[in-house]
């Protein structure tokens, strides 16, 4: 593992090439900011999001080819289509399980009951400043619901499988037991989907800086950079082997979150996973919660069960 | 019953004929470094290696294979490689179509249902005039810079609204998952001929094995 963002390797190739990989995450955010906020009423809408963000993945997915970070990280058929198989899970399964028992029930509940006059206060504040807020607060609660996740066992048991990735790509976010995602998934941001245009912009965020979380690209962007968002390096830092450094950057967007809160670790990380780097099944996968829980109920019952030894 | 009719589908077979002169036991110490990776057992018995792995790590260059045998054979025109590898990833992915054809089905009558039910309750009537009779308020600051005015999102524009999950996300990963069945299928048994042959005939720049020596820590 290296610390210290002065001792990573820096982008090599030529001026082009490392201008590109330099500027490529800031310049994206402001377009896709700047599309957002002049996109026409029609086309700010859900549907348009989804496009752009397979689109961009796509996009994502062969820069990993032209410039990886690390070679052991390069994506391979087996699992580019073990990382398809969780993100139709995620488009399917999580997705429809979510409209049913999900955040969505409590958000459209309220939303229902709503009245619109209420929310003006809000709505008169610059489109940028709600899109931050939004954004904000969501990545406040994913904050501490994965701080949560790597600190009550309970919760970490839905968790551990996504750790056993062992190298990062454009898809590996959806990587682990549908619970998880379902959890991790669950946060107020979904509430103000009724301002359109804010949402999107605060989606964009995500889209333009959370997705790079789990990328195999080696991008060299400016120090300020790092020091708001979160990034595939400090990302990786929180997939290392080393257990301290797993504990470490638990936002999804904006990591001074976790400079707030004395979590944040800046460098970068090679070595993957758990248990020396151990791959975990998809069927492992879903049943990791379970069974790991049930070992551990009966342990401790087993625990208690024990006939007490005299002193000698 | 003969199982080769459709055993292809997780089953690689082939052959790749050895460098003039070489040995069976110089084949095998040379392939032999493929089987040191992490969560890979291996036996060798003279002219032939069999091999299971569990667990194995991305990195592993033959990962997508869960056992297999090498043989090689010698005749009076030379040695050849055969080989058997099995593959659970081919045949999951062959069948993953089969599953997301299925989830697009309960999406639909999950849909059908909702319908029926939104249906007879009448709600399929709006109340949107209610909602557009409102005027939204936009800051200042974005009116001046151009931003669109702000519109109550647009619901129940389309007469024919899907009701309940969609099936349209199932039916496209079923197709993605035929696709990828295919180029799978093909790329794989190529990459580890690639692979085979190189190690035979001493072309492999990269001869340590990729999993059991993480370069960080």
């Amino acid at each position: 593992m290296t610390i210290g963002w002065e001792n990573l390797p820096k982008v090599e190739g030529g001026p082009f090439k490392r201008a590109f990989f330099r500027w490529f995450q800031p310049v994206m955010l402001v377009a896709l900011i700047a599309f957002w906020y002049y996109a026409p009423n029609d086309w700010a809408v859900a549907s348009t999001a989804i496009t752009l963000g397979i689109g961009f993945k796509i996009f994502l997915l062969g820069l990993e080819w032209v410039n990886p970070r690390f070679k052991s990280w390069q994506l391979t058929w087996k699992e580019f289509a073990v990382d398809l198989f969780y993100v139709g899970m995620g488009y399917t399964i999580v997705r429809t399980l979510s409209s049913y028992v999900g955040d969505d029930v409590i958000i459209g509940a309220v939303q229902s009951a709503f009245a619109w006059e209420k929310f003006a206060w809000f709505m008169t504040m610059p489109l940028l400043l709600q899109a931050f807020l939004i954004s904000f607060m969501f990545d406040f609660g994913q904050y501490w619901m994965h701080r949560g996740m790597h600190n009550w066992y309970p919760l970490w048991l839905t968790h551990a499988p996504h750790h056993y990735i062992t190298q990062l790509n454009i898809n590996k976010g959806a990587v682990g037991n549908p619970i998880e995602l379902f959890l991790i998934g669950l946060g107020v941001g979904g509430f103000f989907d009724f301002l359109p245009r804010a949402f999107l912009l605060a989606g964009s965020l995500g889209l333009a800086v959370s997705i790079y979380q789990h990328i195999n690209v080696r991008f060299d962007p400016p120090n300020w950079w790092r020091t708001i968002f979160n990034t595939t390096e400090h990302h990786s830092v929180h997939h290392s082997q080393d257990y301290e450094a797993s504990r470490s950057n638990y936002s999804a967007t904006w990591i001074f979150i976790d400079r707030m809160f004395g979590t944040a670790v800046d460098g970068e990380a090679e070595a993957l996973g758990m248990e020396g780097g151990r791959s975990m099944s998809i069927k492992e996968t879903m049943h990791f919660p379970f069974t790991e829980g049930w070992k551990s109920i009966k342990e401790r019952f087993q625990r208690r069960n024990l006939p007490a030894v005299p002193a000698e | 019953m003969n199982t080769r009719f459709f055993d292809w589908i997780w089953h690689v077979r082939d052959s790749i004929d050895l460098p003039a002169g070489q040995s069976h036991d110089e084949a095998m110490a040379r392939l032999e470094p493929l089987f040191h990776e992490r969560g890979t057992t291996y036996e060798r018995f003279g002219n032939s290696l069999s091999f299971g792995k569990k667990g194995q790590p991305a990195q592993d260059k033959m990962s997508v294979y869960d056992r297999g045998e090498l043989l090689v054979e010698t005749h009076a025109g030379g040695s050849r490689l055969r080989y058997h590898l099995v593959s659970r990833a081919f045949l999951y992915c062959f069948l993953a179509p089969l599953l997301f054809l299925a989830l697009a089905q309960v999406n639909n009558a999950i849909s059908h249902y909702e319908r029926a039910k939104a249906e007879a309750a009448g709600e399929t009537e709006t109340d949107k005039d209610k909602d557009e009779a409102i005027e939204l308020p936009q800051s200042s600051i974005d009116k001046f810079l151009g931003a669109p005015t702000p519109e109550i999102p647009g619901e129940d524009k389309d007469e024919d609204k899907q009701i309940g999950p969609s099936p349209t996300p199932a039916y496209v990963f079923a197709g993605i998952f035929v696709v990828l069945f295919i180029a799978g299928r093909i790329l794989e048994p190529y990459l580890v001929k690639r692979l085979f042959r190189r190690r035979l005939f001493g072309l492999d720049e990269d001869a340590t094995p990729a999993s059991a020596t993480p370069t960080a820590a």
